[in-house]
């Protein structure tokens, strides 16, 4: 469904990404695992539209995405949880949800699309009316999740879910994670909880100073020693 | 400091009203675009002036109906926001650049105004000029009552689609996370185009008020900045309906100066109001 081809992202002089390669089919949990820096934001970020990319392809469905304008990636089927959550926390959690529902497409089916996520996170429940930025982290992280629901998305590009949240909750966001690509959306997880990424993912990539250095299943990875030293906590 | 009349106060409140709906109006527009596009517009005043001169062209010279100018002059108003705000777009335009190259654009048009219509001061006469009625002693003069009308009509209109439509939704997260917004199919730079039209077209507006019930002159434009600034920052950047609510708060607080103390003294009390403002809220603006 997704095809990245030796990616390259500029910022002015610097590279953050090069020569990157990652491919999602339909359906399927894909996690990118690397230390702070490697460029996982700015991968995501550029499957979202959000950076324009210096060299490249970015396709879906075959369909050449490169010269897309940013705000119409999105009707390709494409919703981003961004890192940080970046909800609009001056307006309110249904206003926050609603507007993922922007495109025609996915206004169509808003009351349907508002009813399902509140069935997958009902302690937004009473917290519609509620300014975004006033909820607890958790929350916040639901509402991103569940904003990015409302544009009915074929590919869900999760950035740090688990990111500063207590660990039960990370327990409930990976619950959930699962929940959500088992109904059939595929989900690309960037993370650097590497464990419980691992544990969920179909297949992994890891990324390191902008590179791609290994993919495989997440059985392969976690045979791999570079990989148990670096992010699995194992010592020698 | 002799107290006046029962009459003259209440006269004084009420002129203190329209005075501040006027603020509020002229405020609209300058608060939009700077709170949602992050441009400060100090052409607004100077559009306000060049569609009050039109109007009153229009009106004096061609015959039309004041009220009817508008036809003419909202599209036209529309269009050069557009174009203005195209403009800024294709040249990138920093926030505190845009206080520069508005205040050429205002330049530009004071010259314009000065050579189409002189220094002289001009005033309307349209049928509207001397009506008013009276409510016990106190007279209401109808332009002013028009202005207070359409200043509120356009503030809870705004408001209203802001608030309860998706293409408010949209300016509103665009104004918070432009980024994100467009992550989720709203087209940023359509929707300030759009919203720089509708601000110029609501500077058109004000200057159908102005000439209305003001006697203009080019370099009268100045003389409204500082109070209207005043109305928008205590308002709250962004703010539909703040700049109108403050606006009439600063209009009253001088008619009651002027009325009880000296017109002299009315300037203070609006700055002092707004340094207050900024003094206590400095973290919304």
């Amino acid at each position: 469904m997704l095809e990245v081809e030796r990616l390259e992202v500029r910022y002015g002089a610097a590279t953050a990404l090069w020569d990157v390669s990652i491919r999602i089919a339909a359906g399927e949990l894909v996690c990118v695992v690397g230390p702070n820096g490697a460029g996982k934001t700015t991968l995501i970020d550029a499957i979202a539209g959000l950076n324009r990319i210096s060299a490249g392809r970015l396709a879906m469905d075959g369909r050449d995405l490169n010269h897309l304008p940013g705000h119409l990636f999105c009707d390709q089927g494409i919703a981003i949880v961004p890192e940080g959550r970046r909800l609009f926390v001056a307006m309110s959690v249904l206003e926050n949800l609603e507007l993922g529902s922007f495109r025609p497409a996915a206004r169509v089916a808003r009351q349907a699309s508002l009813e399902r996520v509140l069935e997958i996170f009902p302690a937004l429940k009473t917290r519609l009316a509620a300014p975004a930025g006033t909820l607890s982290g958790g929350q916040q992280q639901m509402v991103a999740i569940a904003r990015a629901l409302m544009a009915k998305p074929r590919l869900l590009l999760l950035d740090e879910p688990s990111l500063g949240l207590a660990p039960s909750i990370v327990l409930e966001m990976f619950r959930v994670i699962r929940e959500i690509n088992e109904s059939g959306v595929a989900v690309l997880l960037v993370e650097q909880n590497v464990a419980m990424a691992l544990e969920i993912a179909g297949r992994a990539y890891v990324l390191e100073e902008g590179r791609i250095i290994s993919e495989g299943s997440p059985a392969d990875l976690m045979n791999q020693p570079h990989i148990r030293r670096a992010y699995l906590g194992e010592s020698g | 400091m002799n107290f006046p009349s029962w009459t003259l106060l209440g006269q004084s409140l009420l002129s203190g009203i329209f005075i501040g709906s006027l603020y509020g109006l002229l405020g609209l527009g300058l608060s939009l675009s700077w709170g949602m596009l992050r441009q400060i517009n100090l052409a607004h005043f100077a559009l306000a002036f060049l569609g009050a001169y039109l109007t009153f062209q229009l009106t004096s010279v061609v015959g039309m109906d004041p009220l009817m100018t508008l036809a003419l002059i909202l599209p036209c108003f529309f269009a050069f926001g557009v174009l203005m705000q195209w403009l800024f777009s294709r040249f990138a335009i920093s926030p505190f650049n845009s206080l520069l190259v508005t205040f050429g654009i205002t330049v530009i048009i004071e010259s314009l105004i000065q050579w189409l219509w002189t220094a002289d001061y001009r005033r309307m006469d349209s049928v509207y000029a001397d009506m008013k009625f009276k409510v016990g002693t106190l007279y209401v003069p109808i332009p002013e009552l028009f202005t207070l009308l359409i200043a509120i009509l356009l503030s809870l209109s705004t408001w209203a689609l802001l608030r309860y439509t998706d293409l408010g939704r949209a300016l509103r997260a665009s104004a918070e996370d432009g980024q994100i917004a467009a992550a989720f199919g709203v087209n940023e730079k359509k929707l300030a185009l759009l919203l720089s039209g509708f601000s110029a077209a609501f500077a058109g507006v004000a200057g159908l008020c102005l000439a209305l019930s003001y006697t203009l002159s080019p370099s009268q434009i100045y003389a409204w900045i500082g109070v209207v600034f005043a109305a928008v920052m205590i308002g709250g950047l962004g703010n539909p309906i703040g700049p109108l609510v403050a606006g009439i708060v600063i209009g009253v607080a001088e008619a009651i100066t002027m009325a009880l103390i000296s017109p002299a003294w009315a300037p203070l009390v609006s700055f002092s109001l707004l340094i207050i403002v900024l003094l206590t809220r400095a973290d919304k603006i």
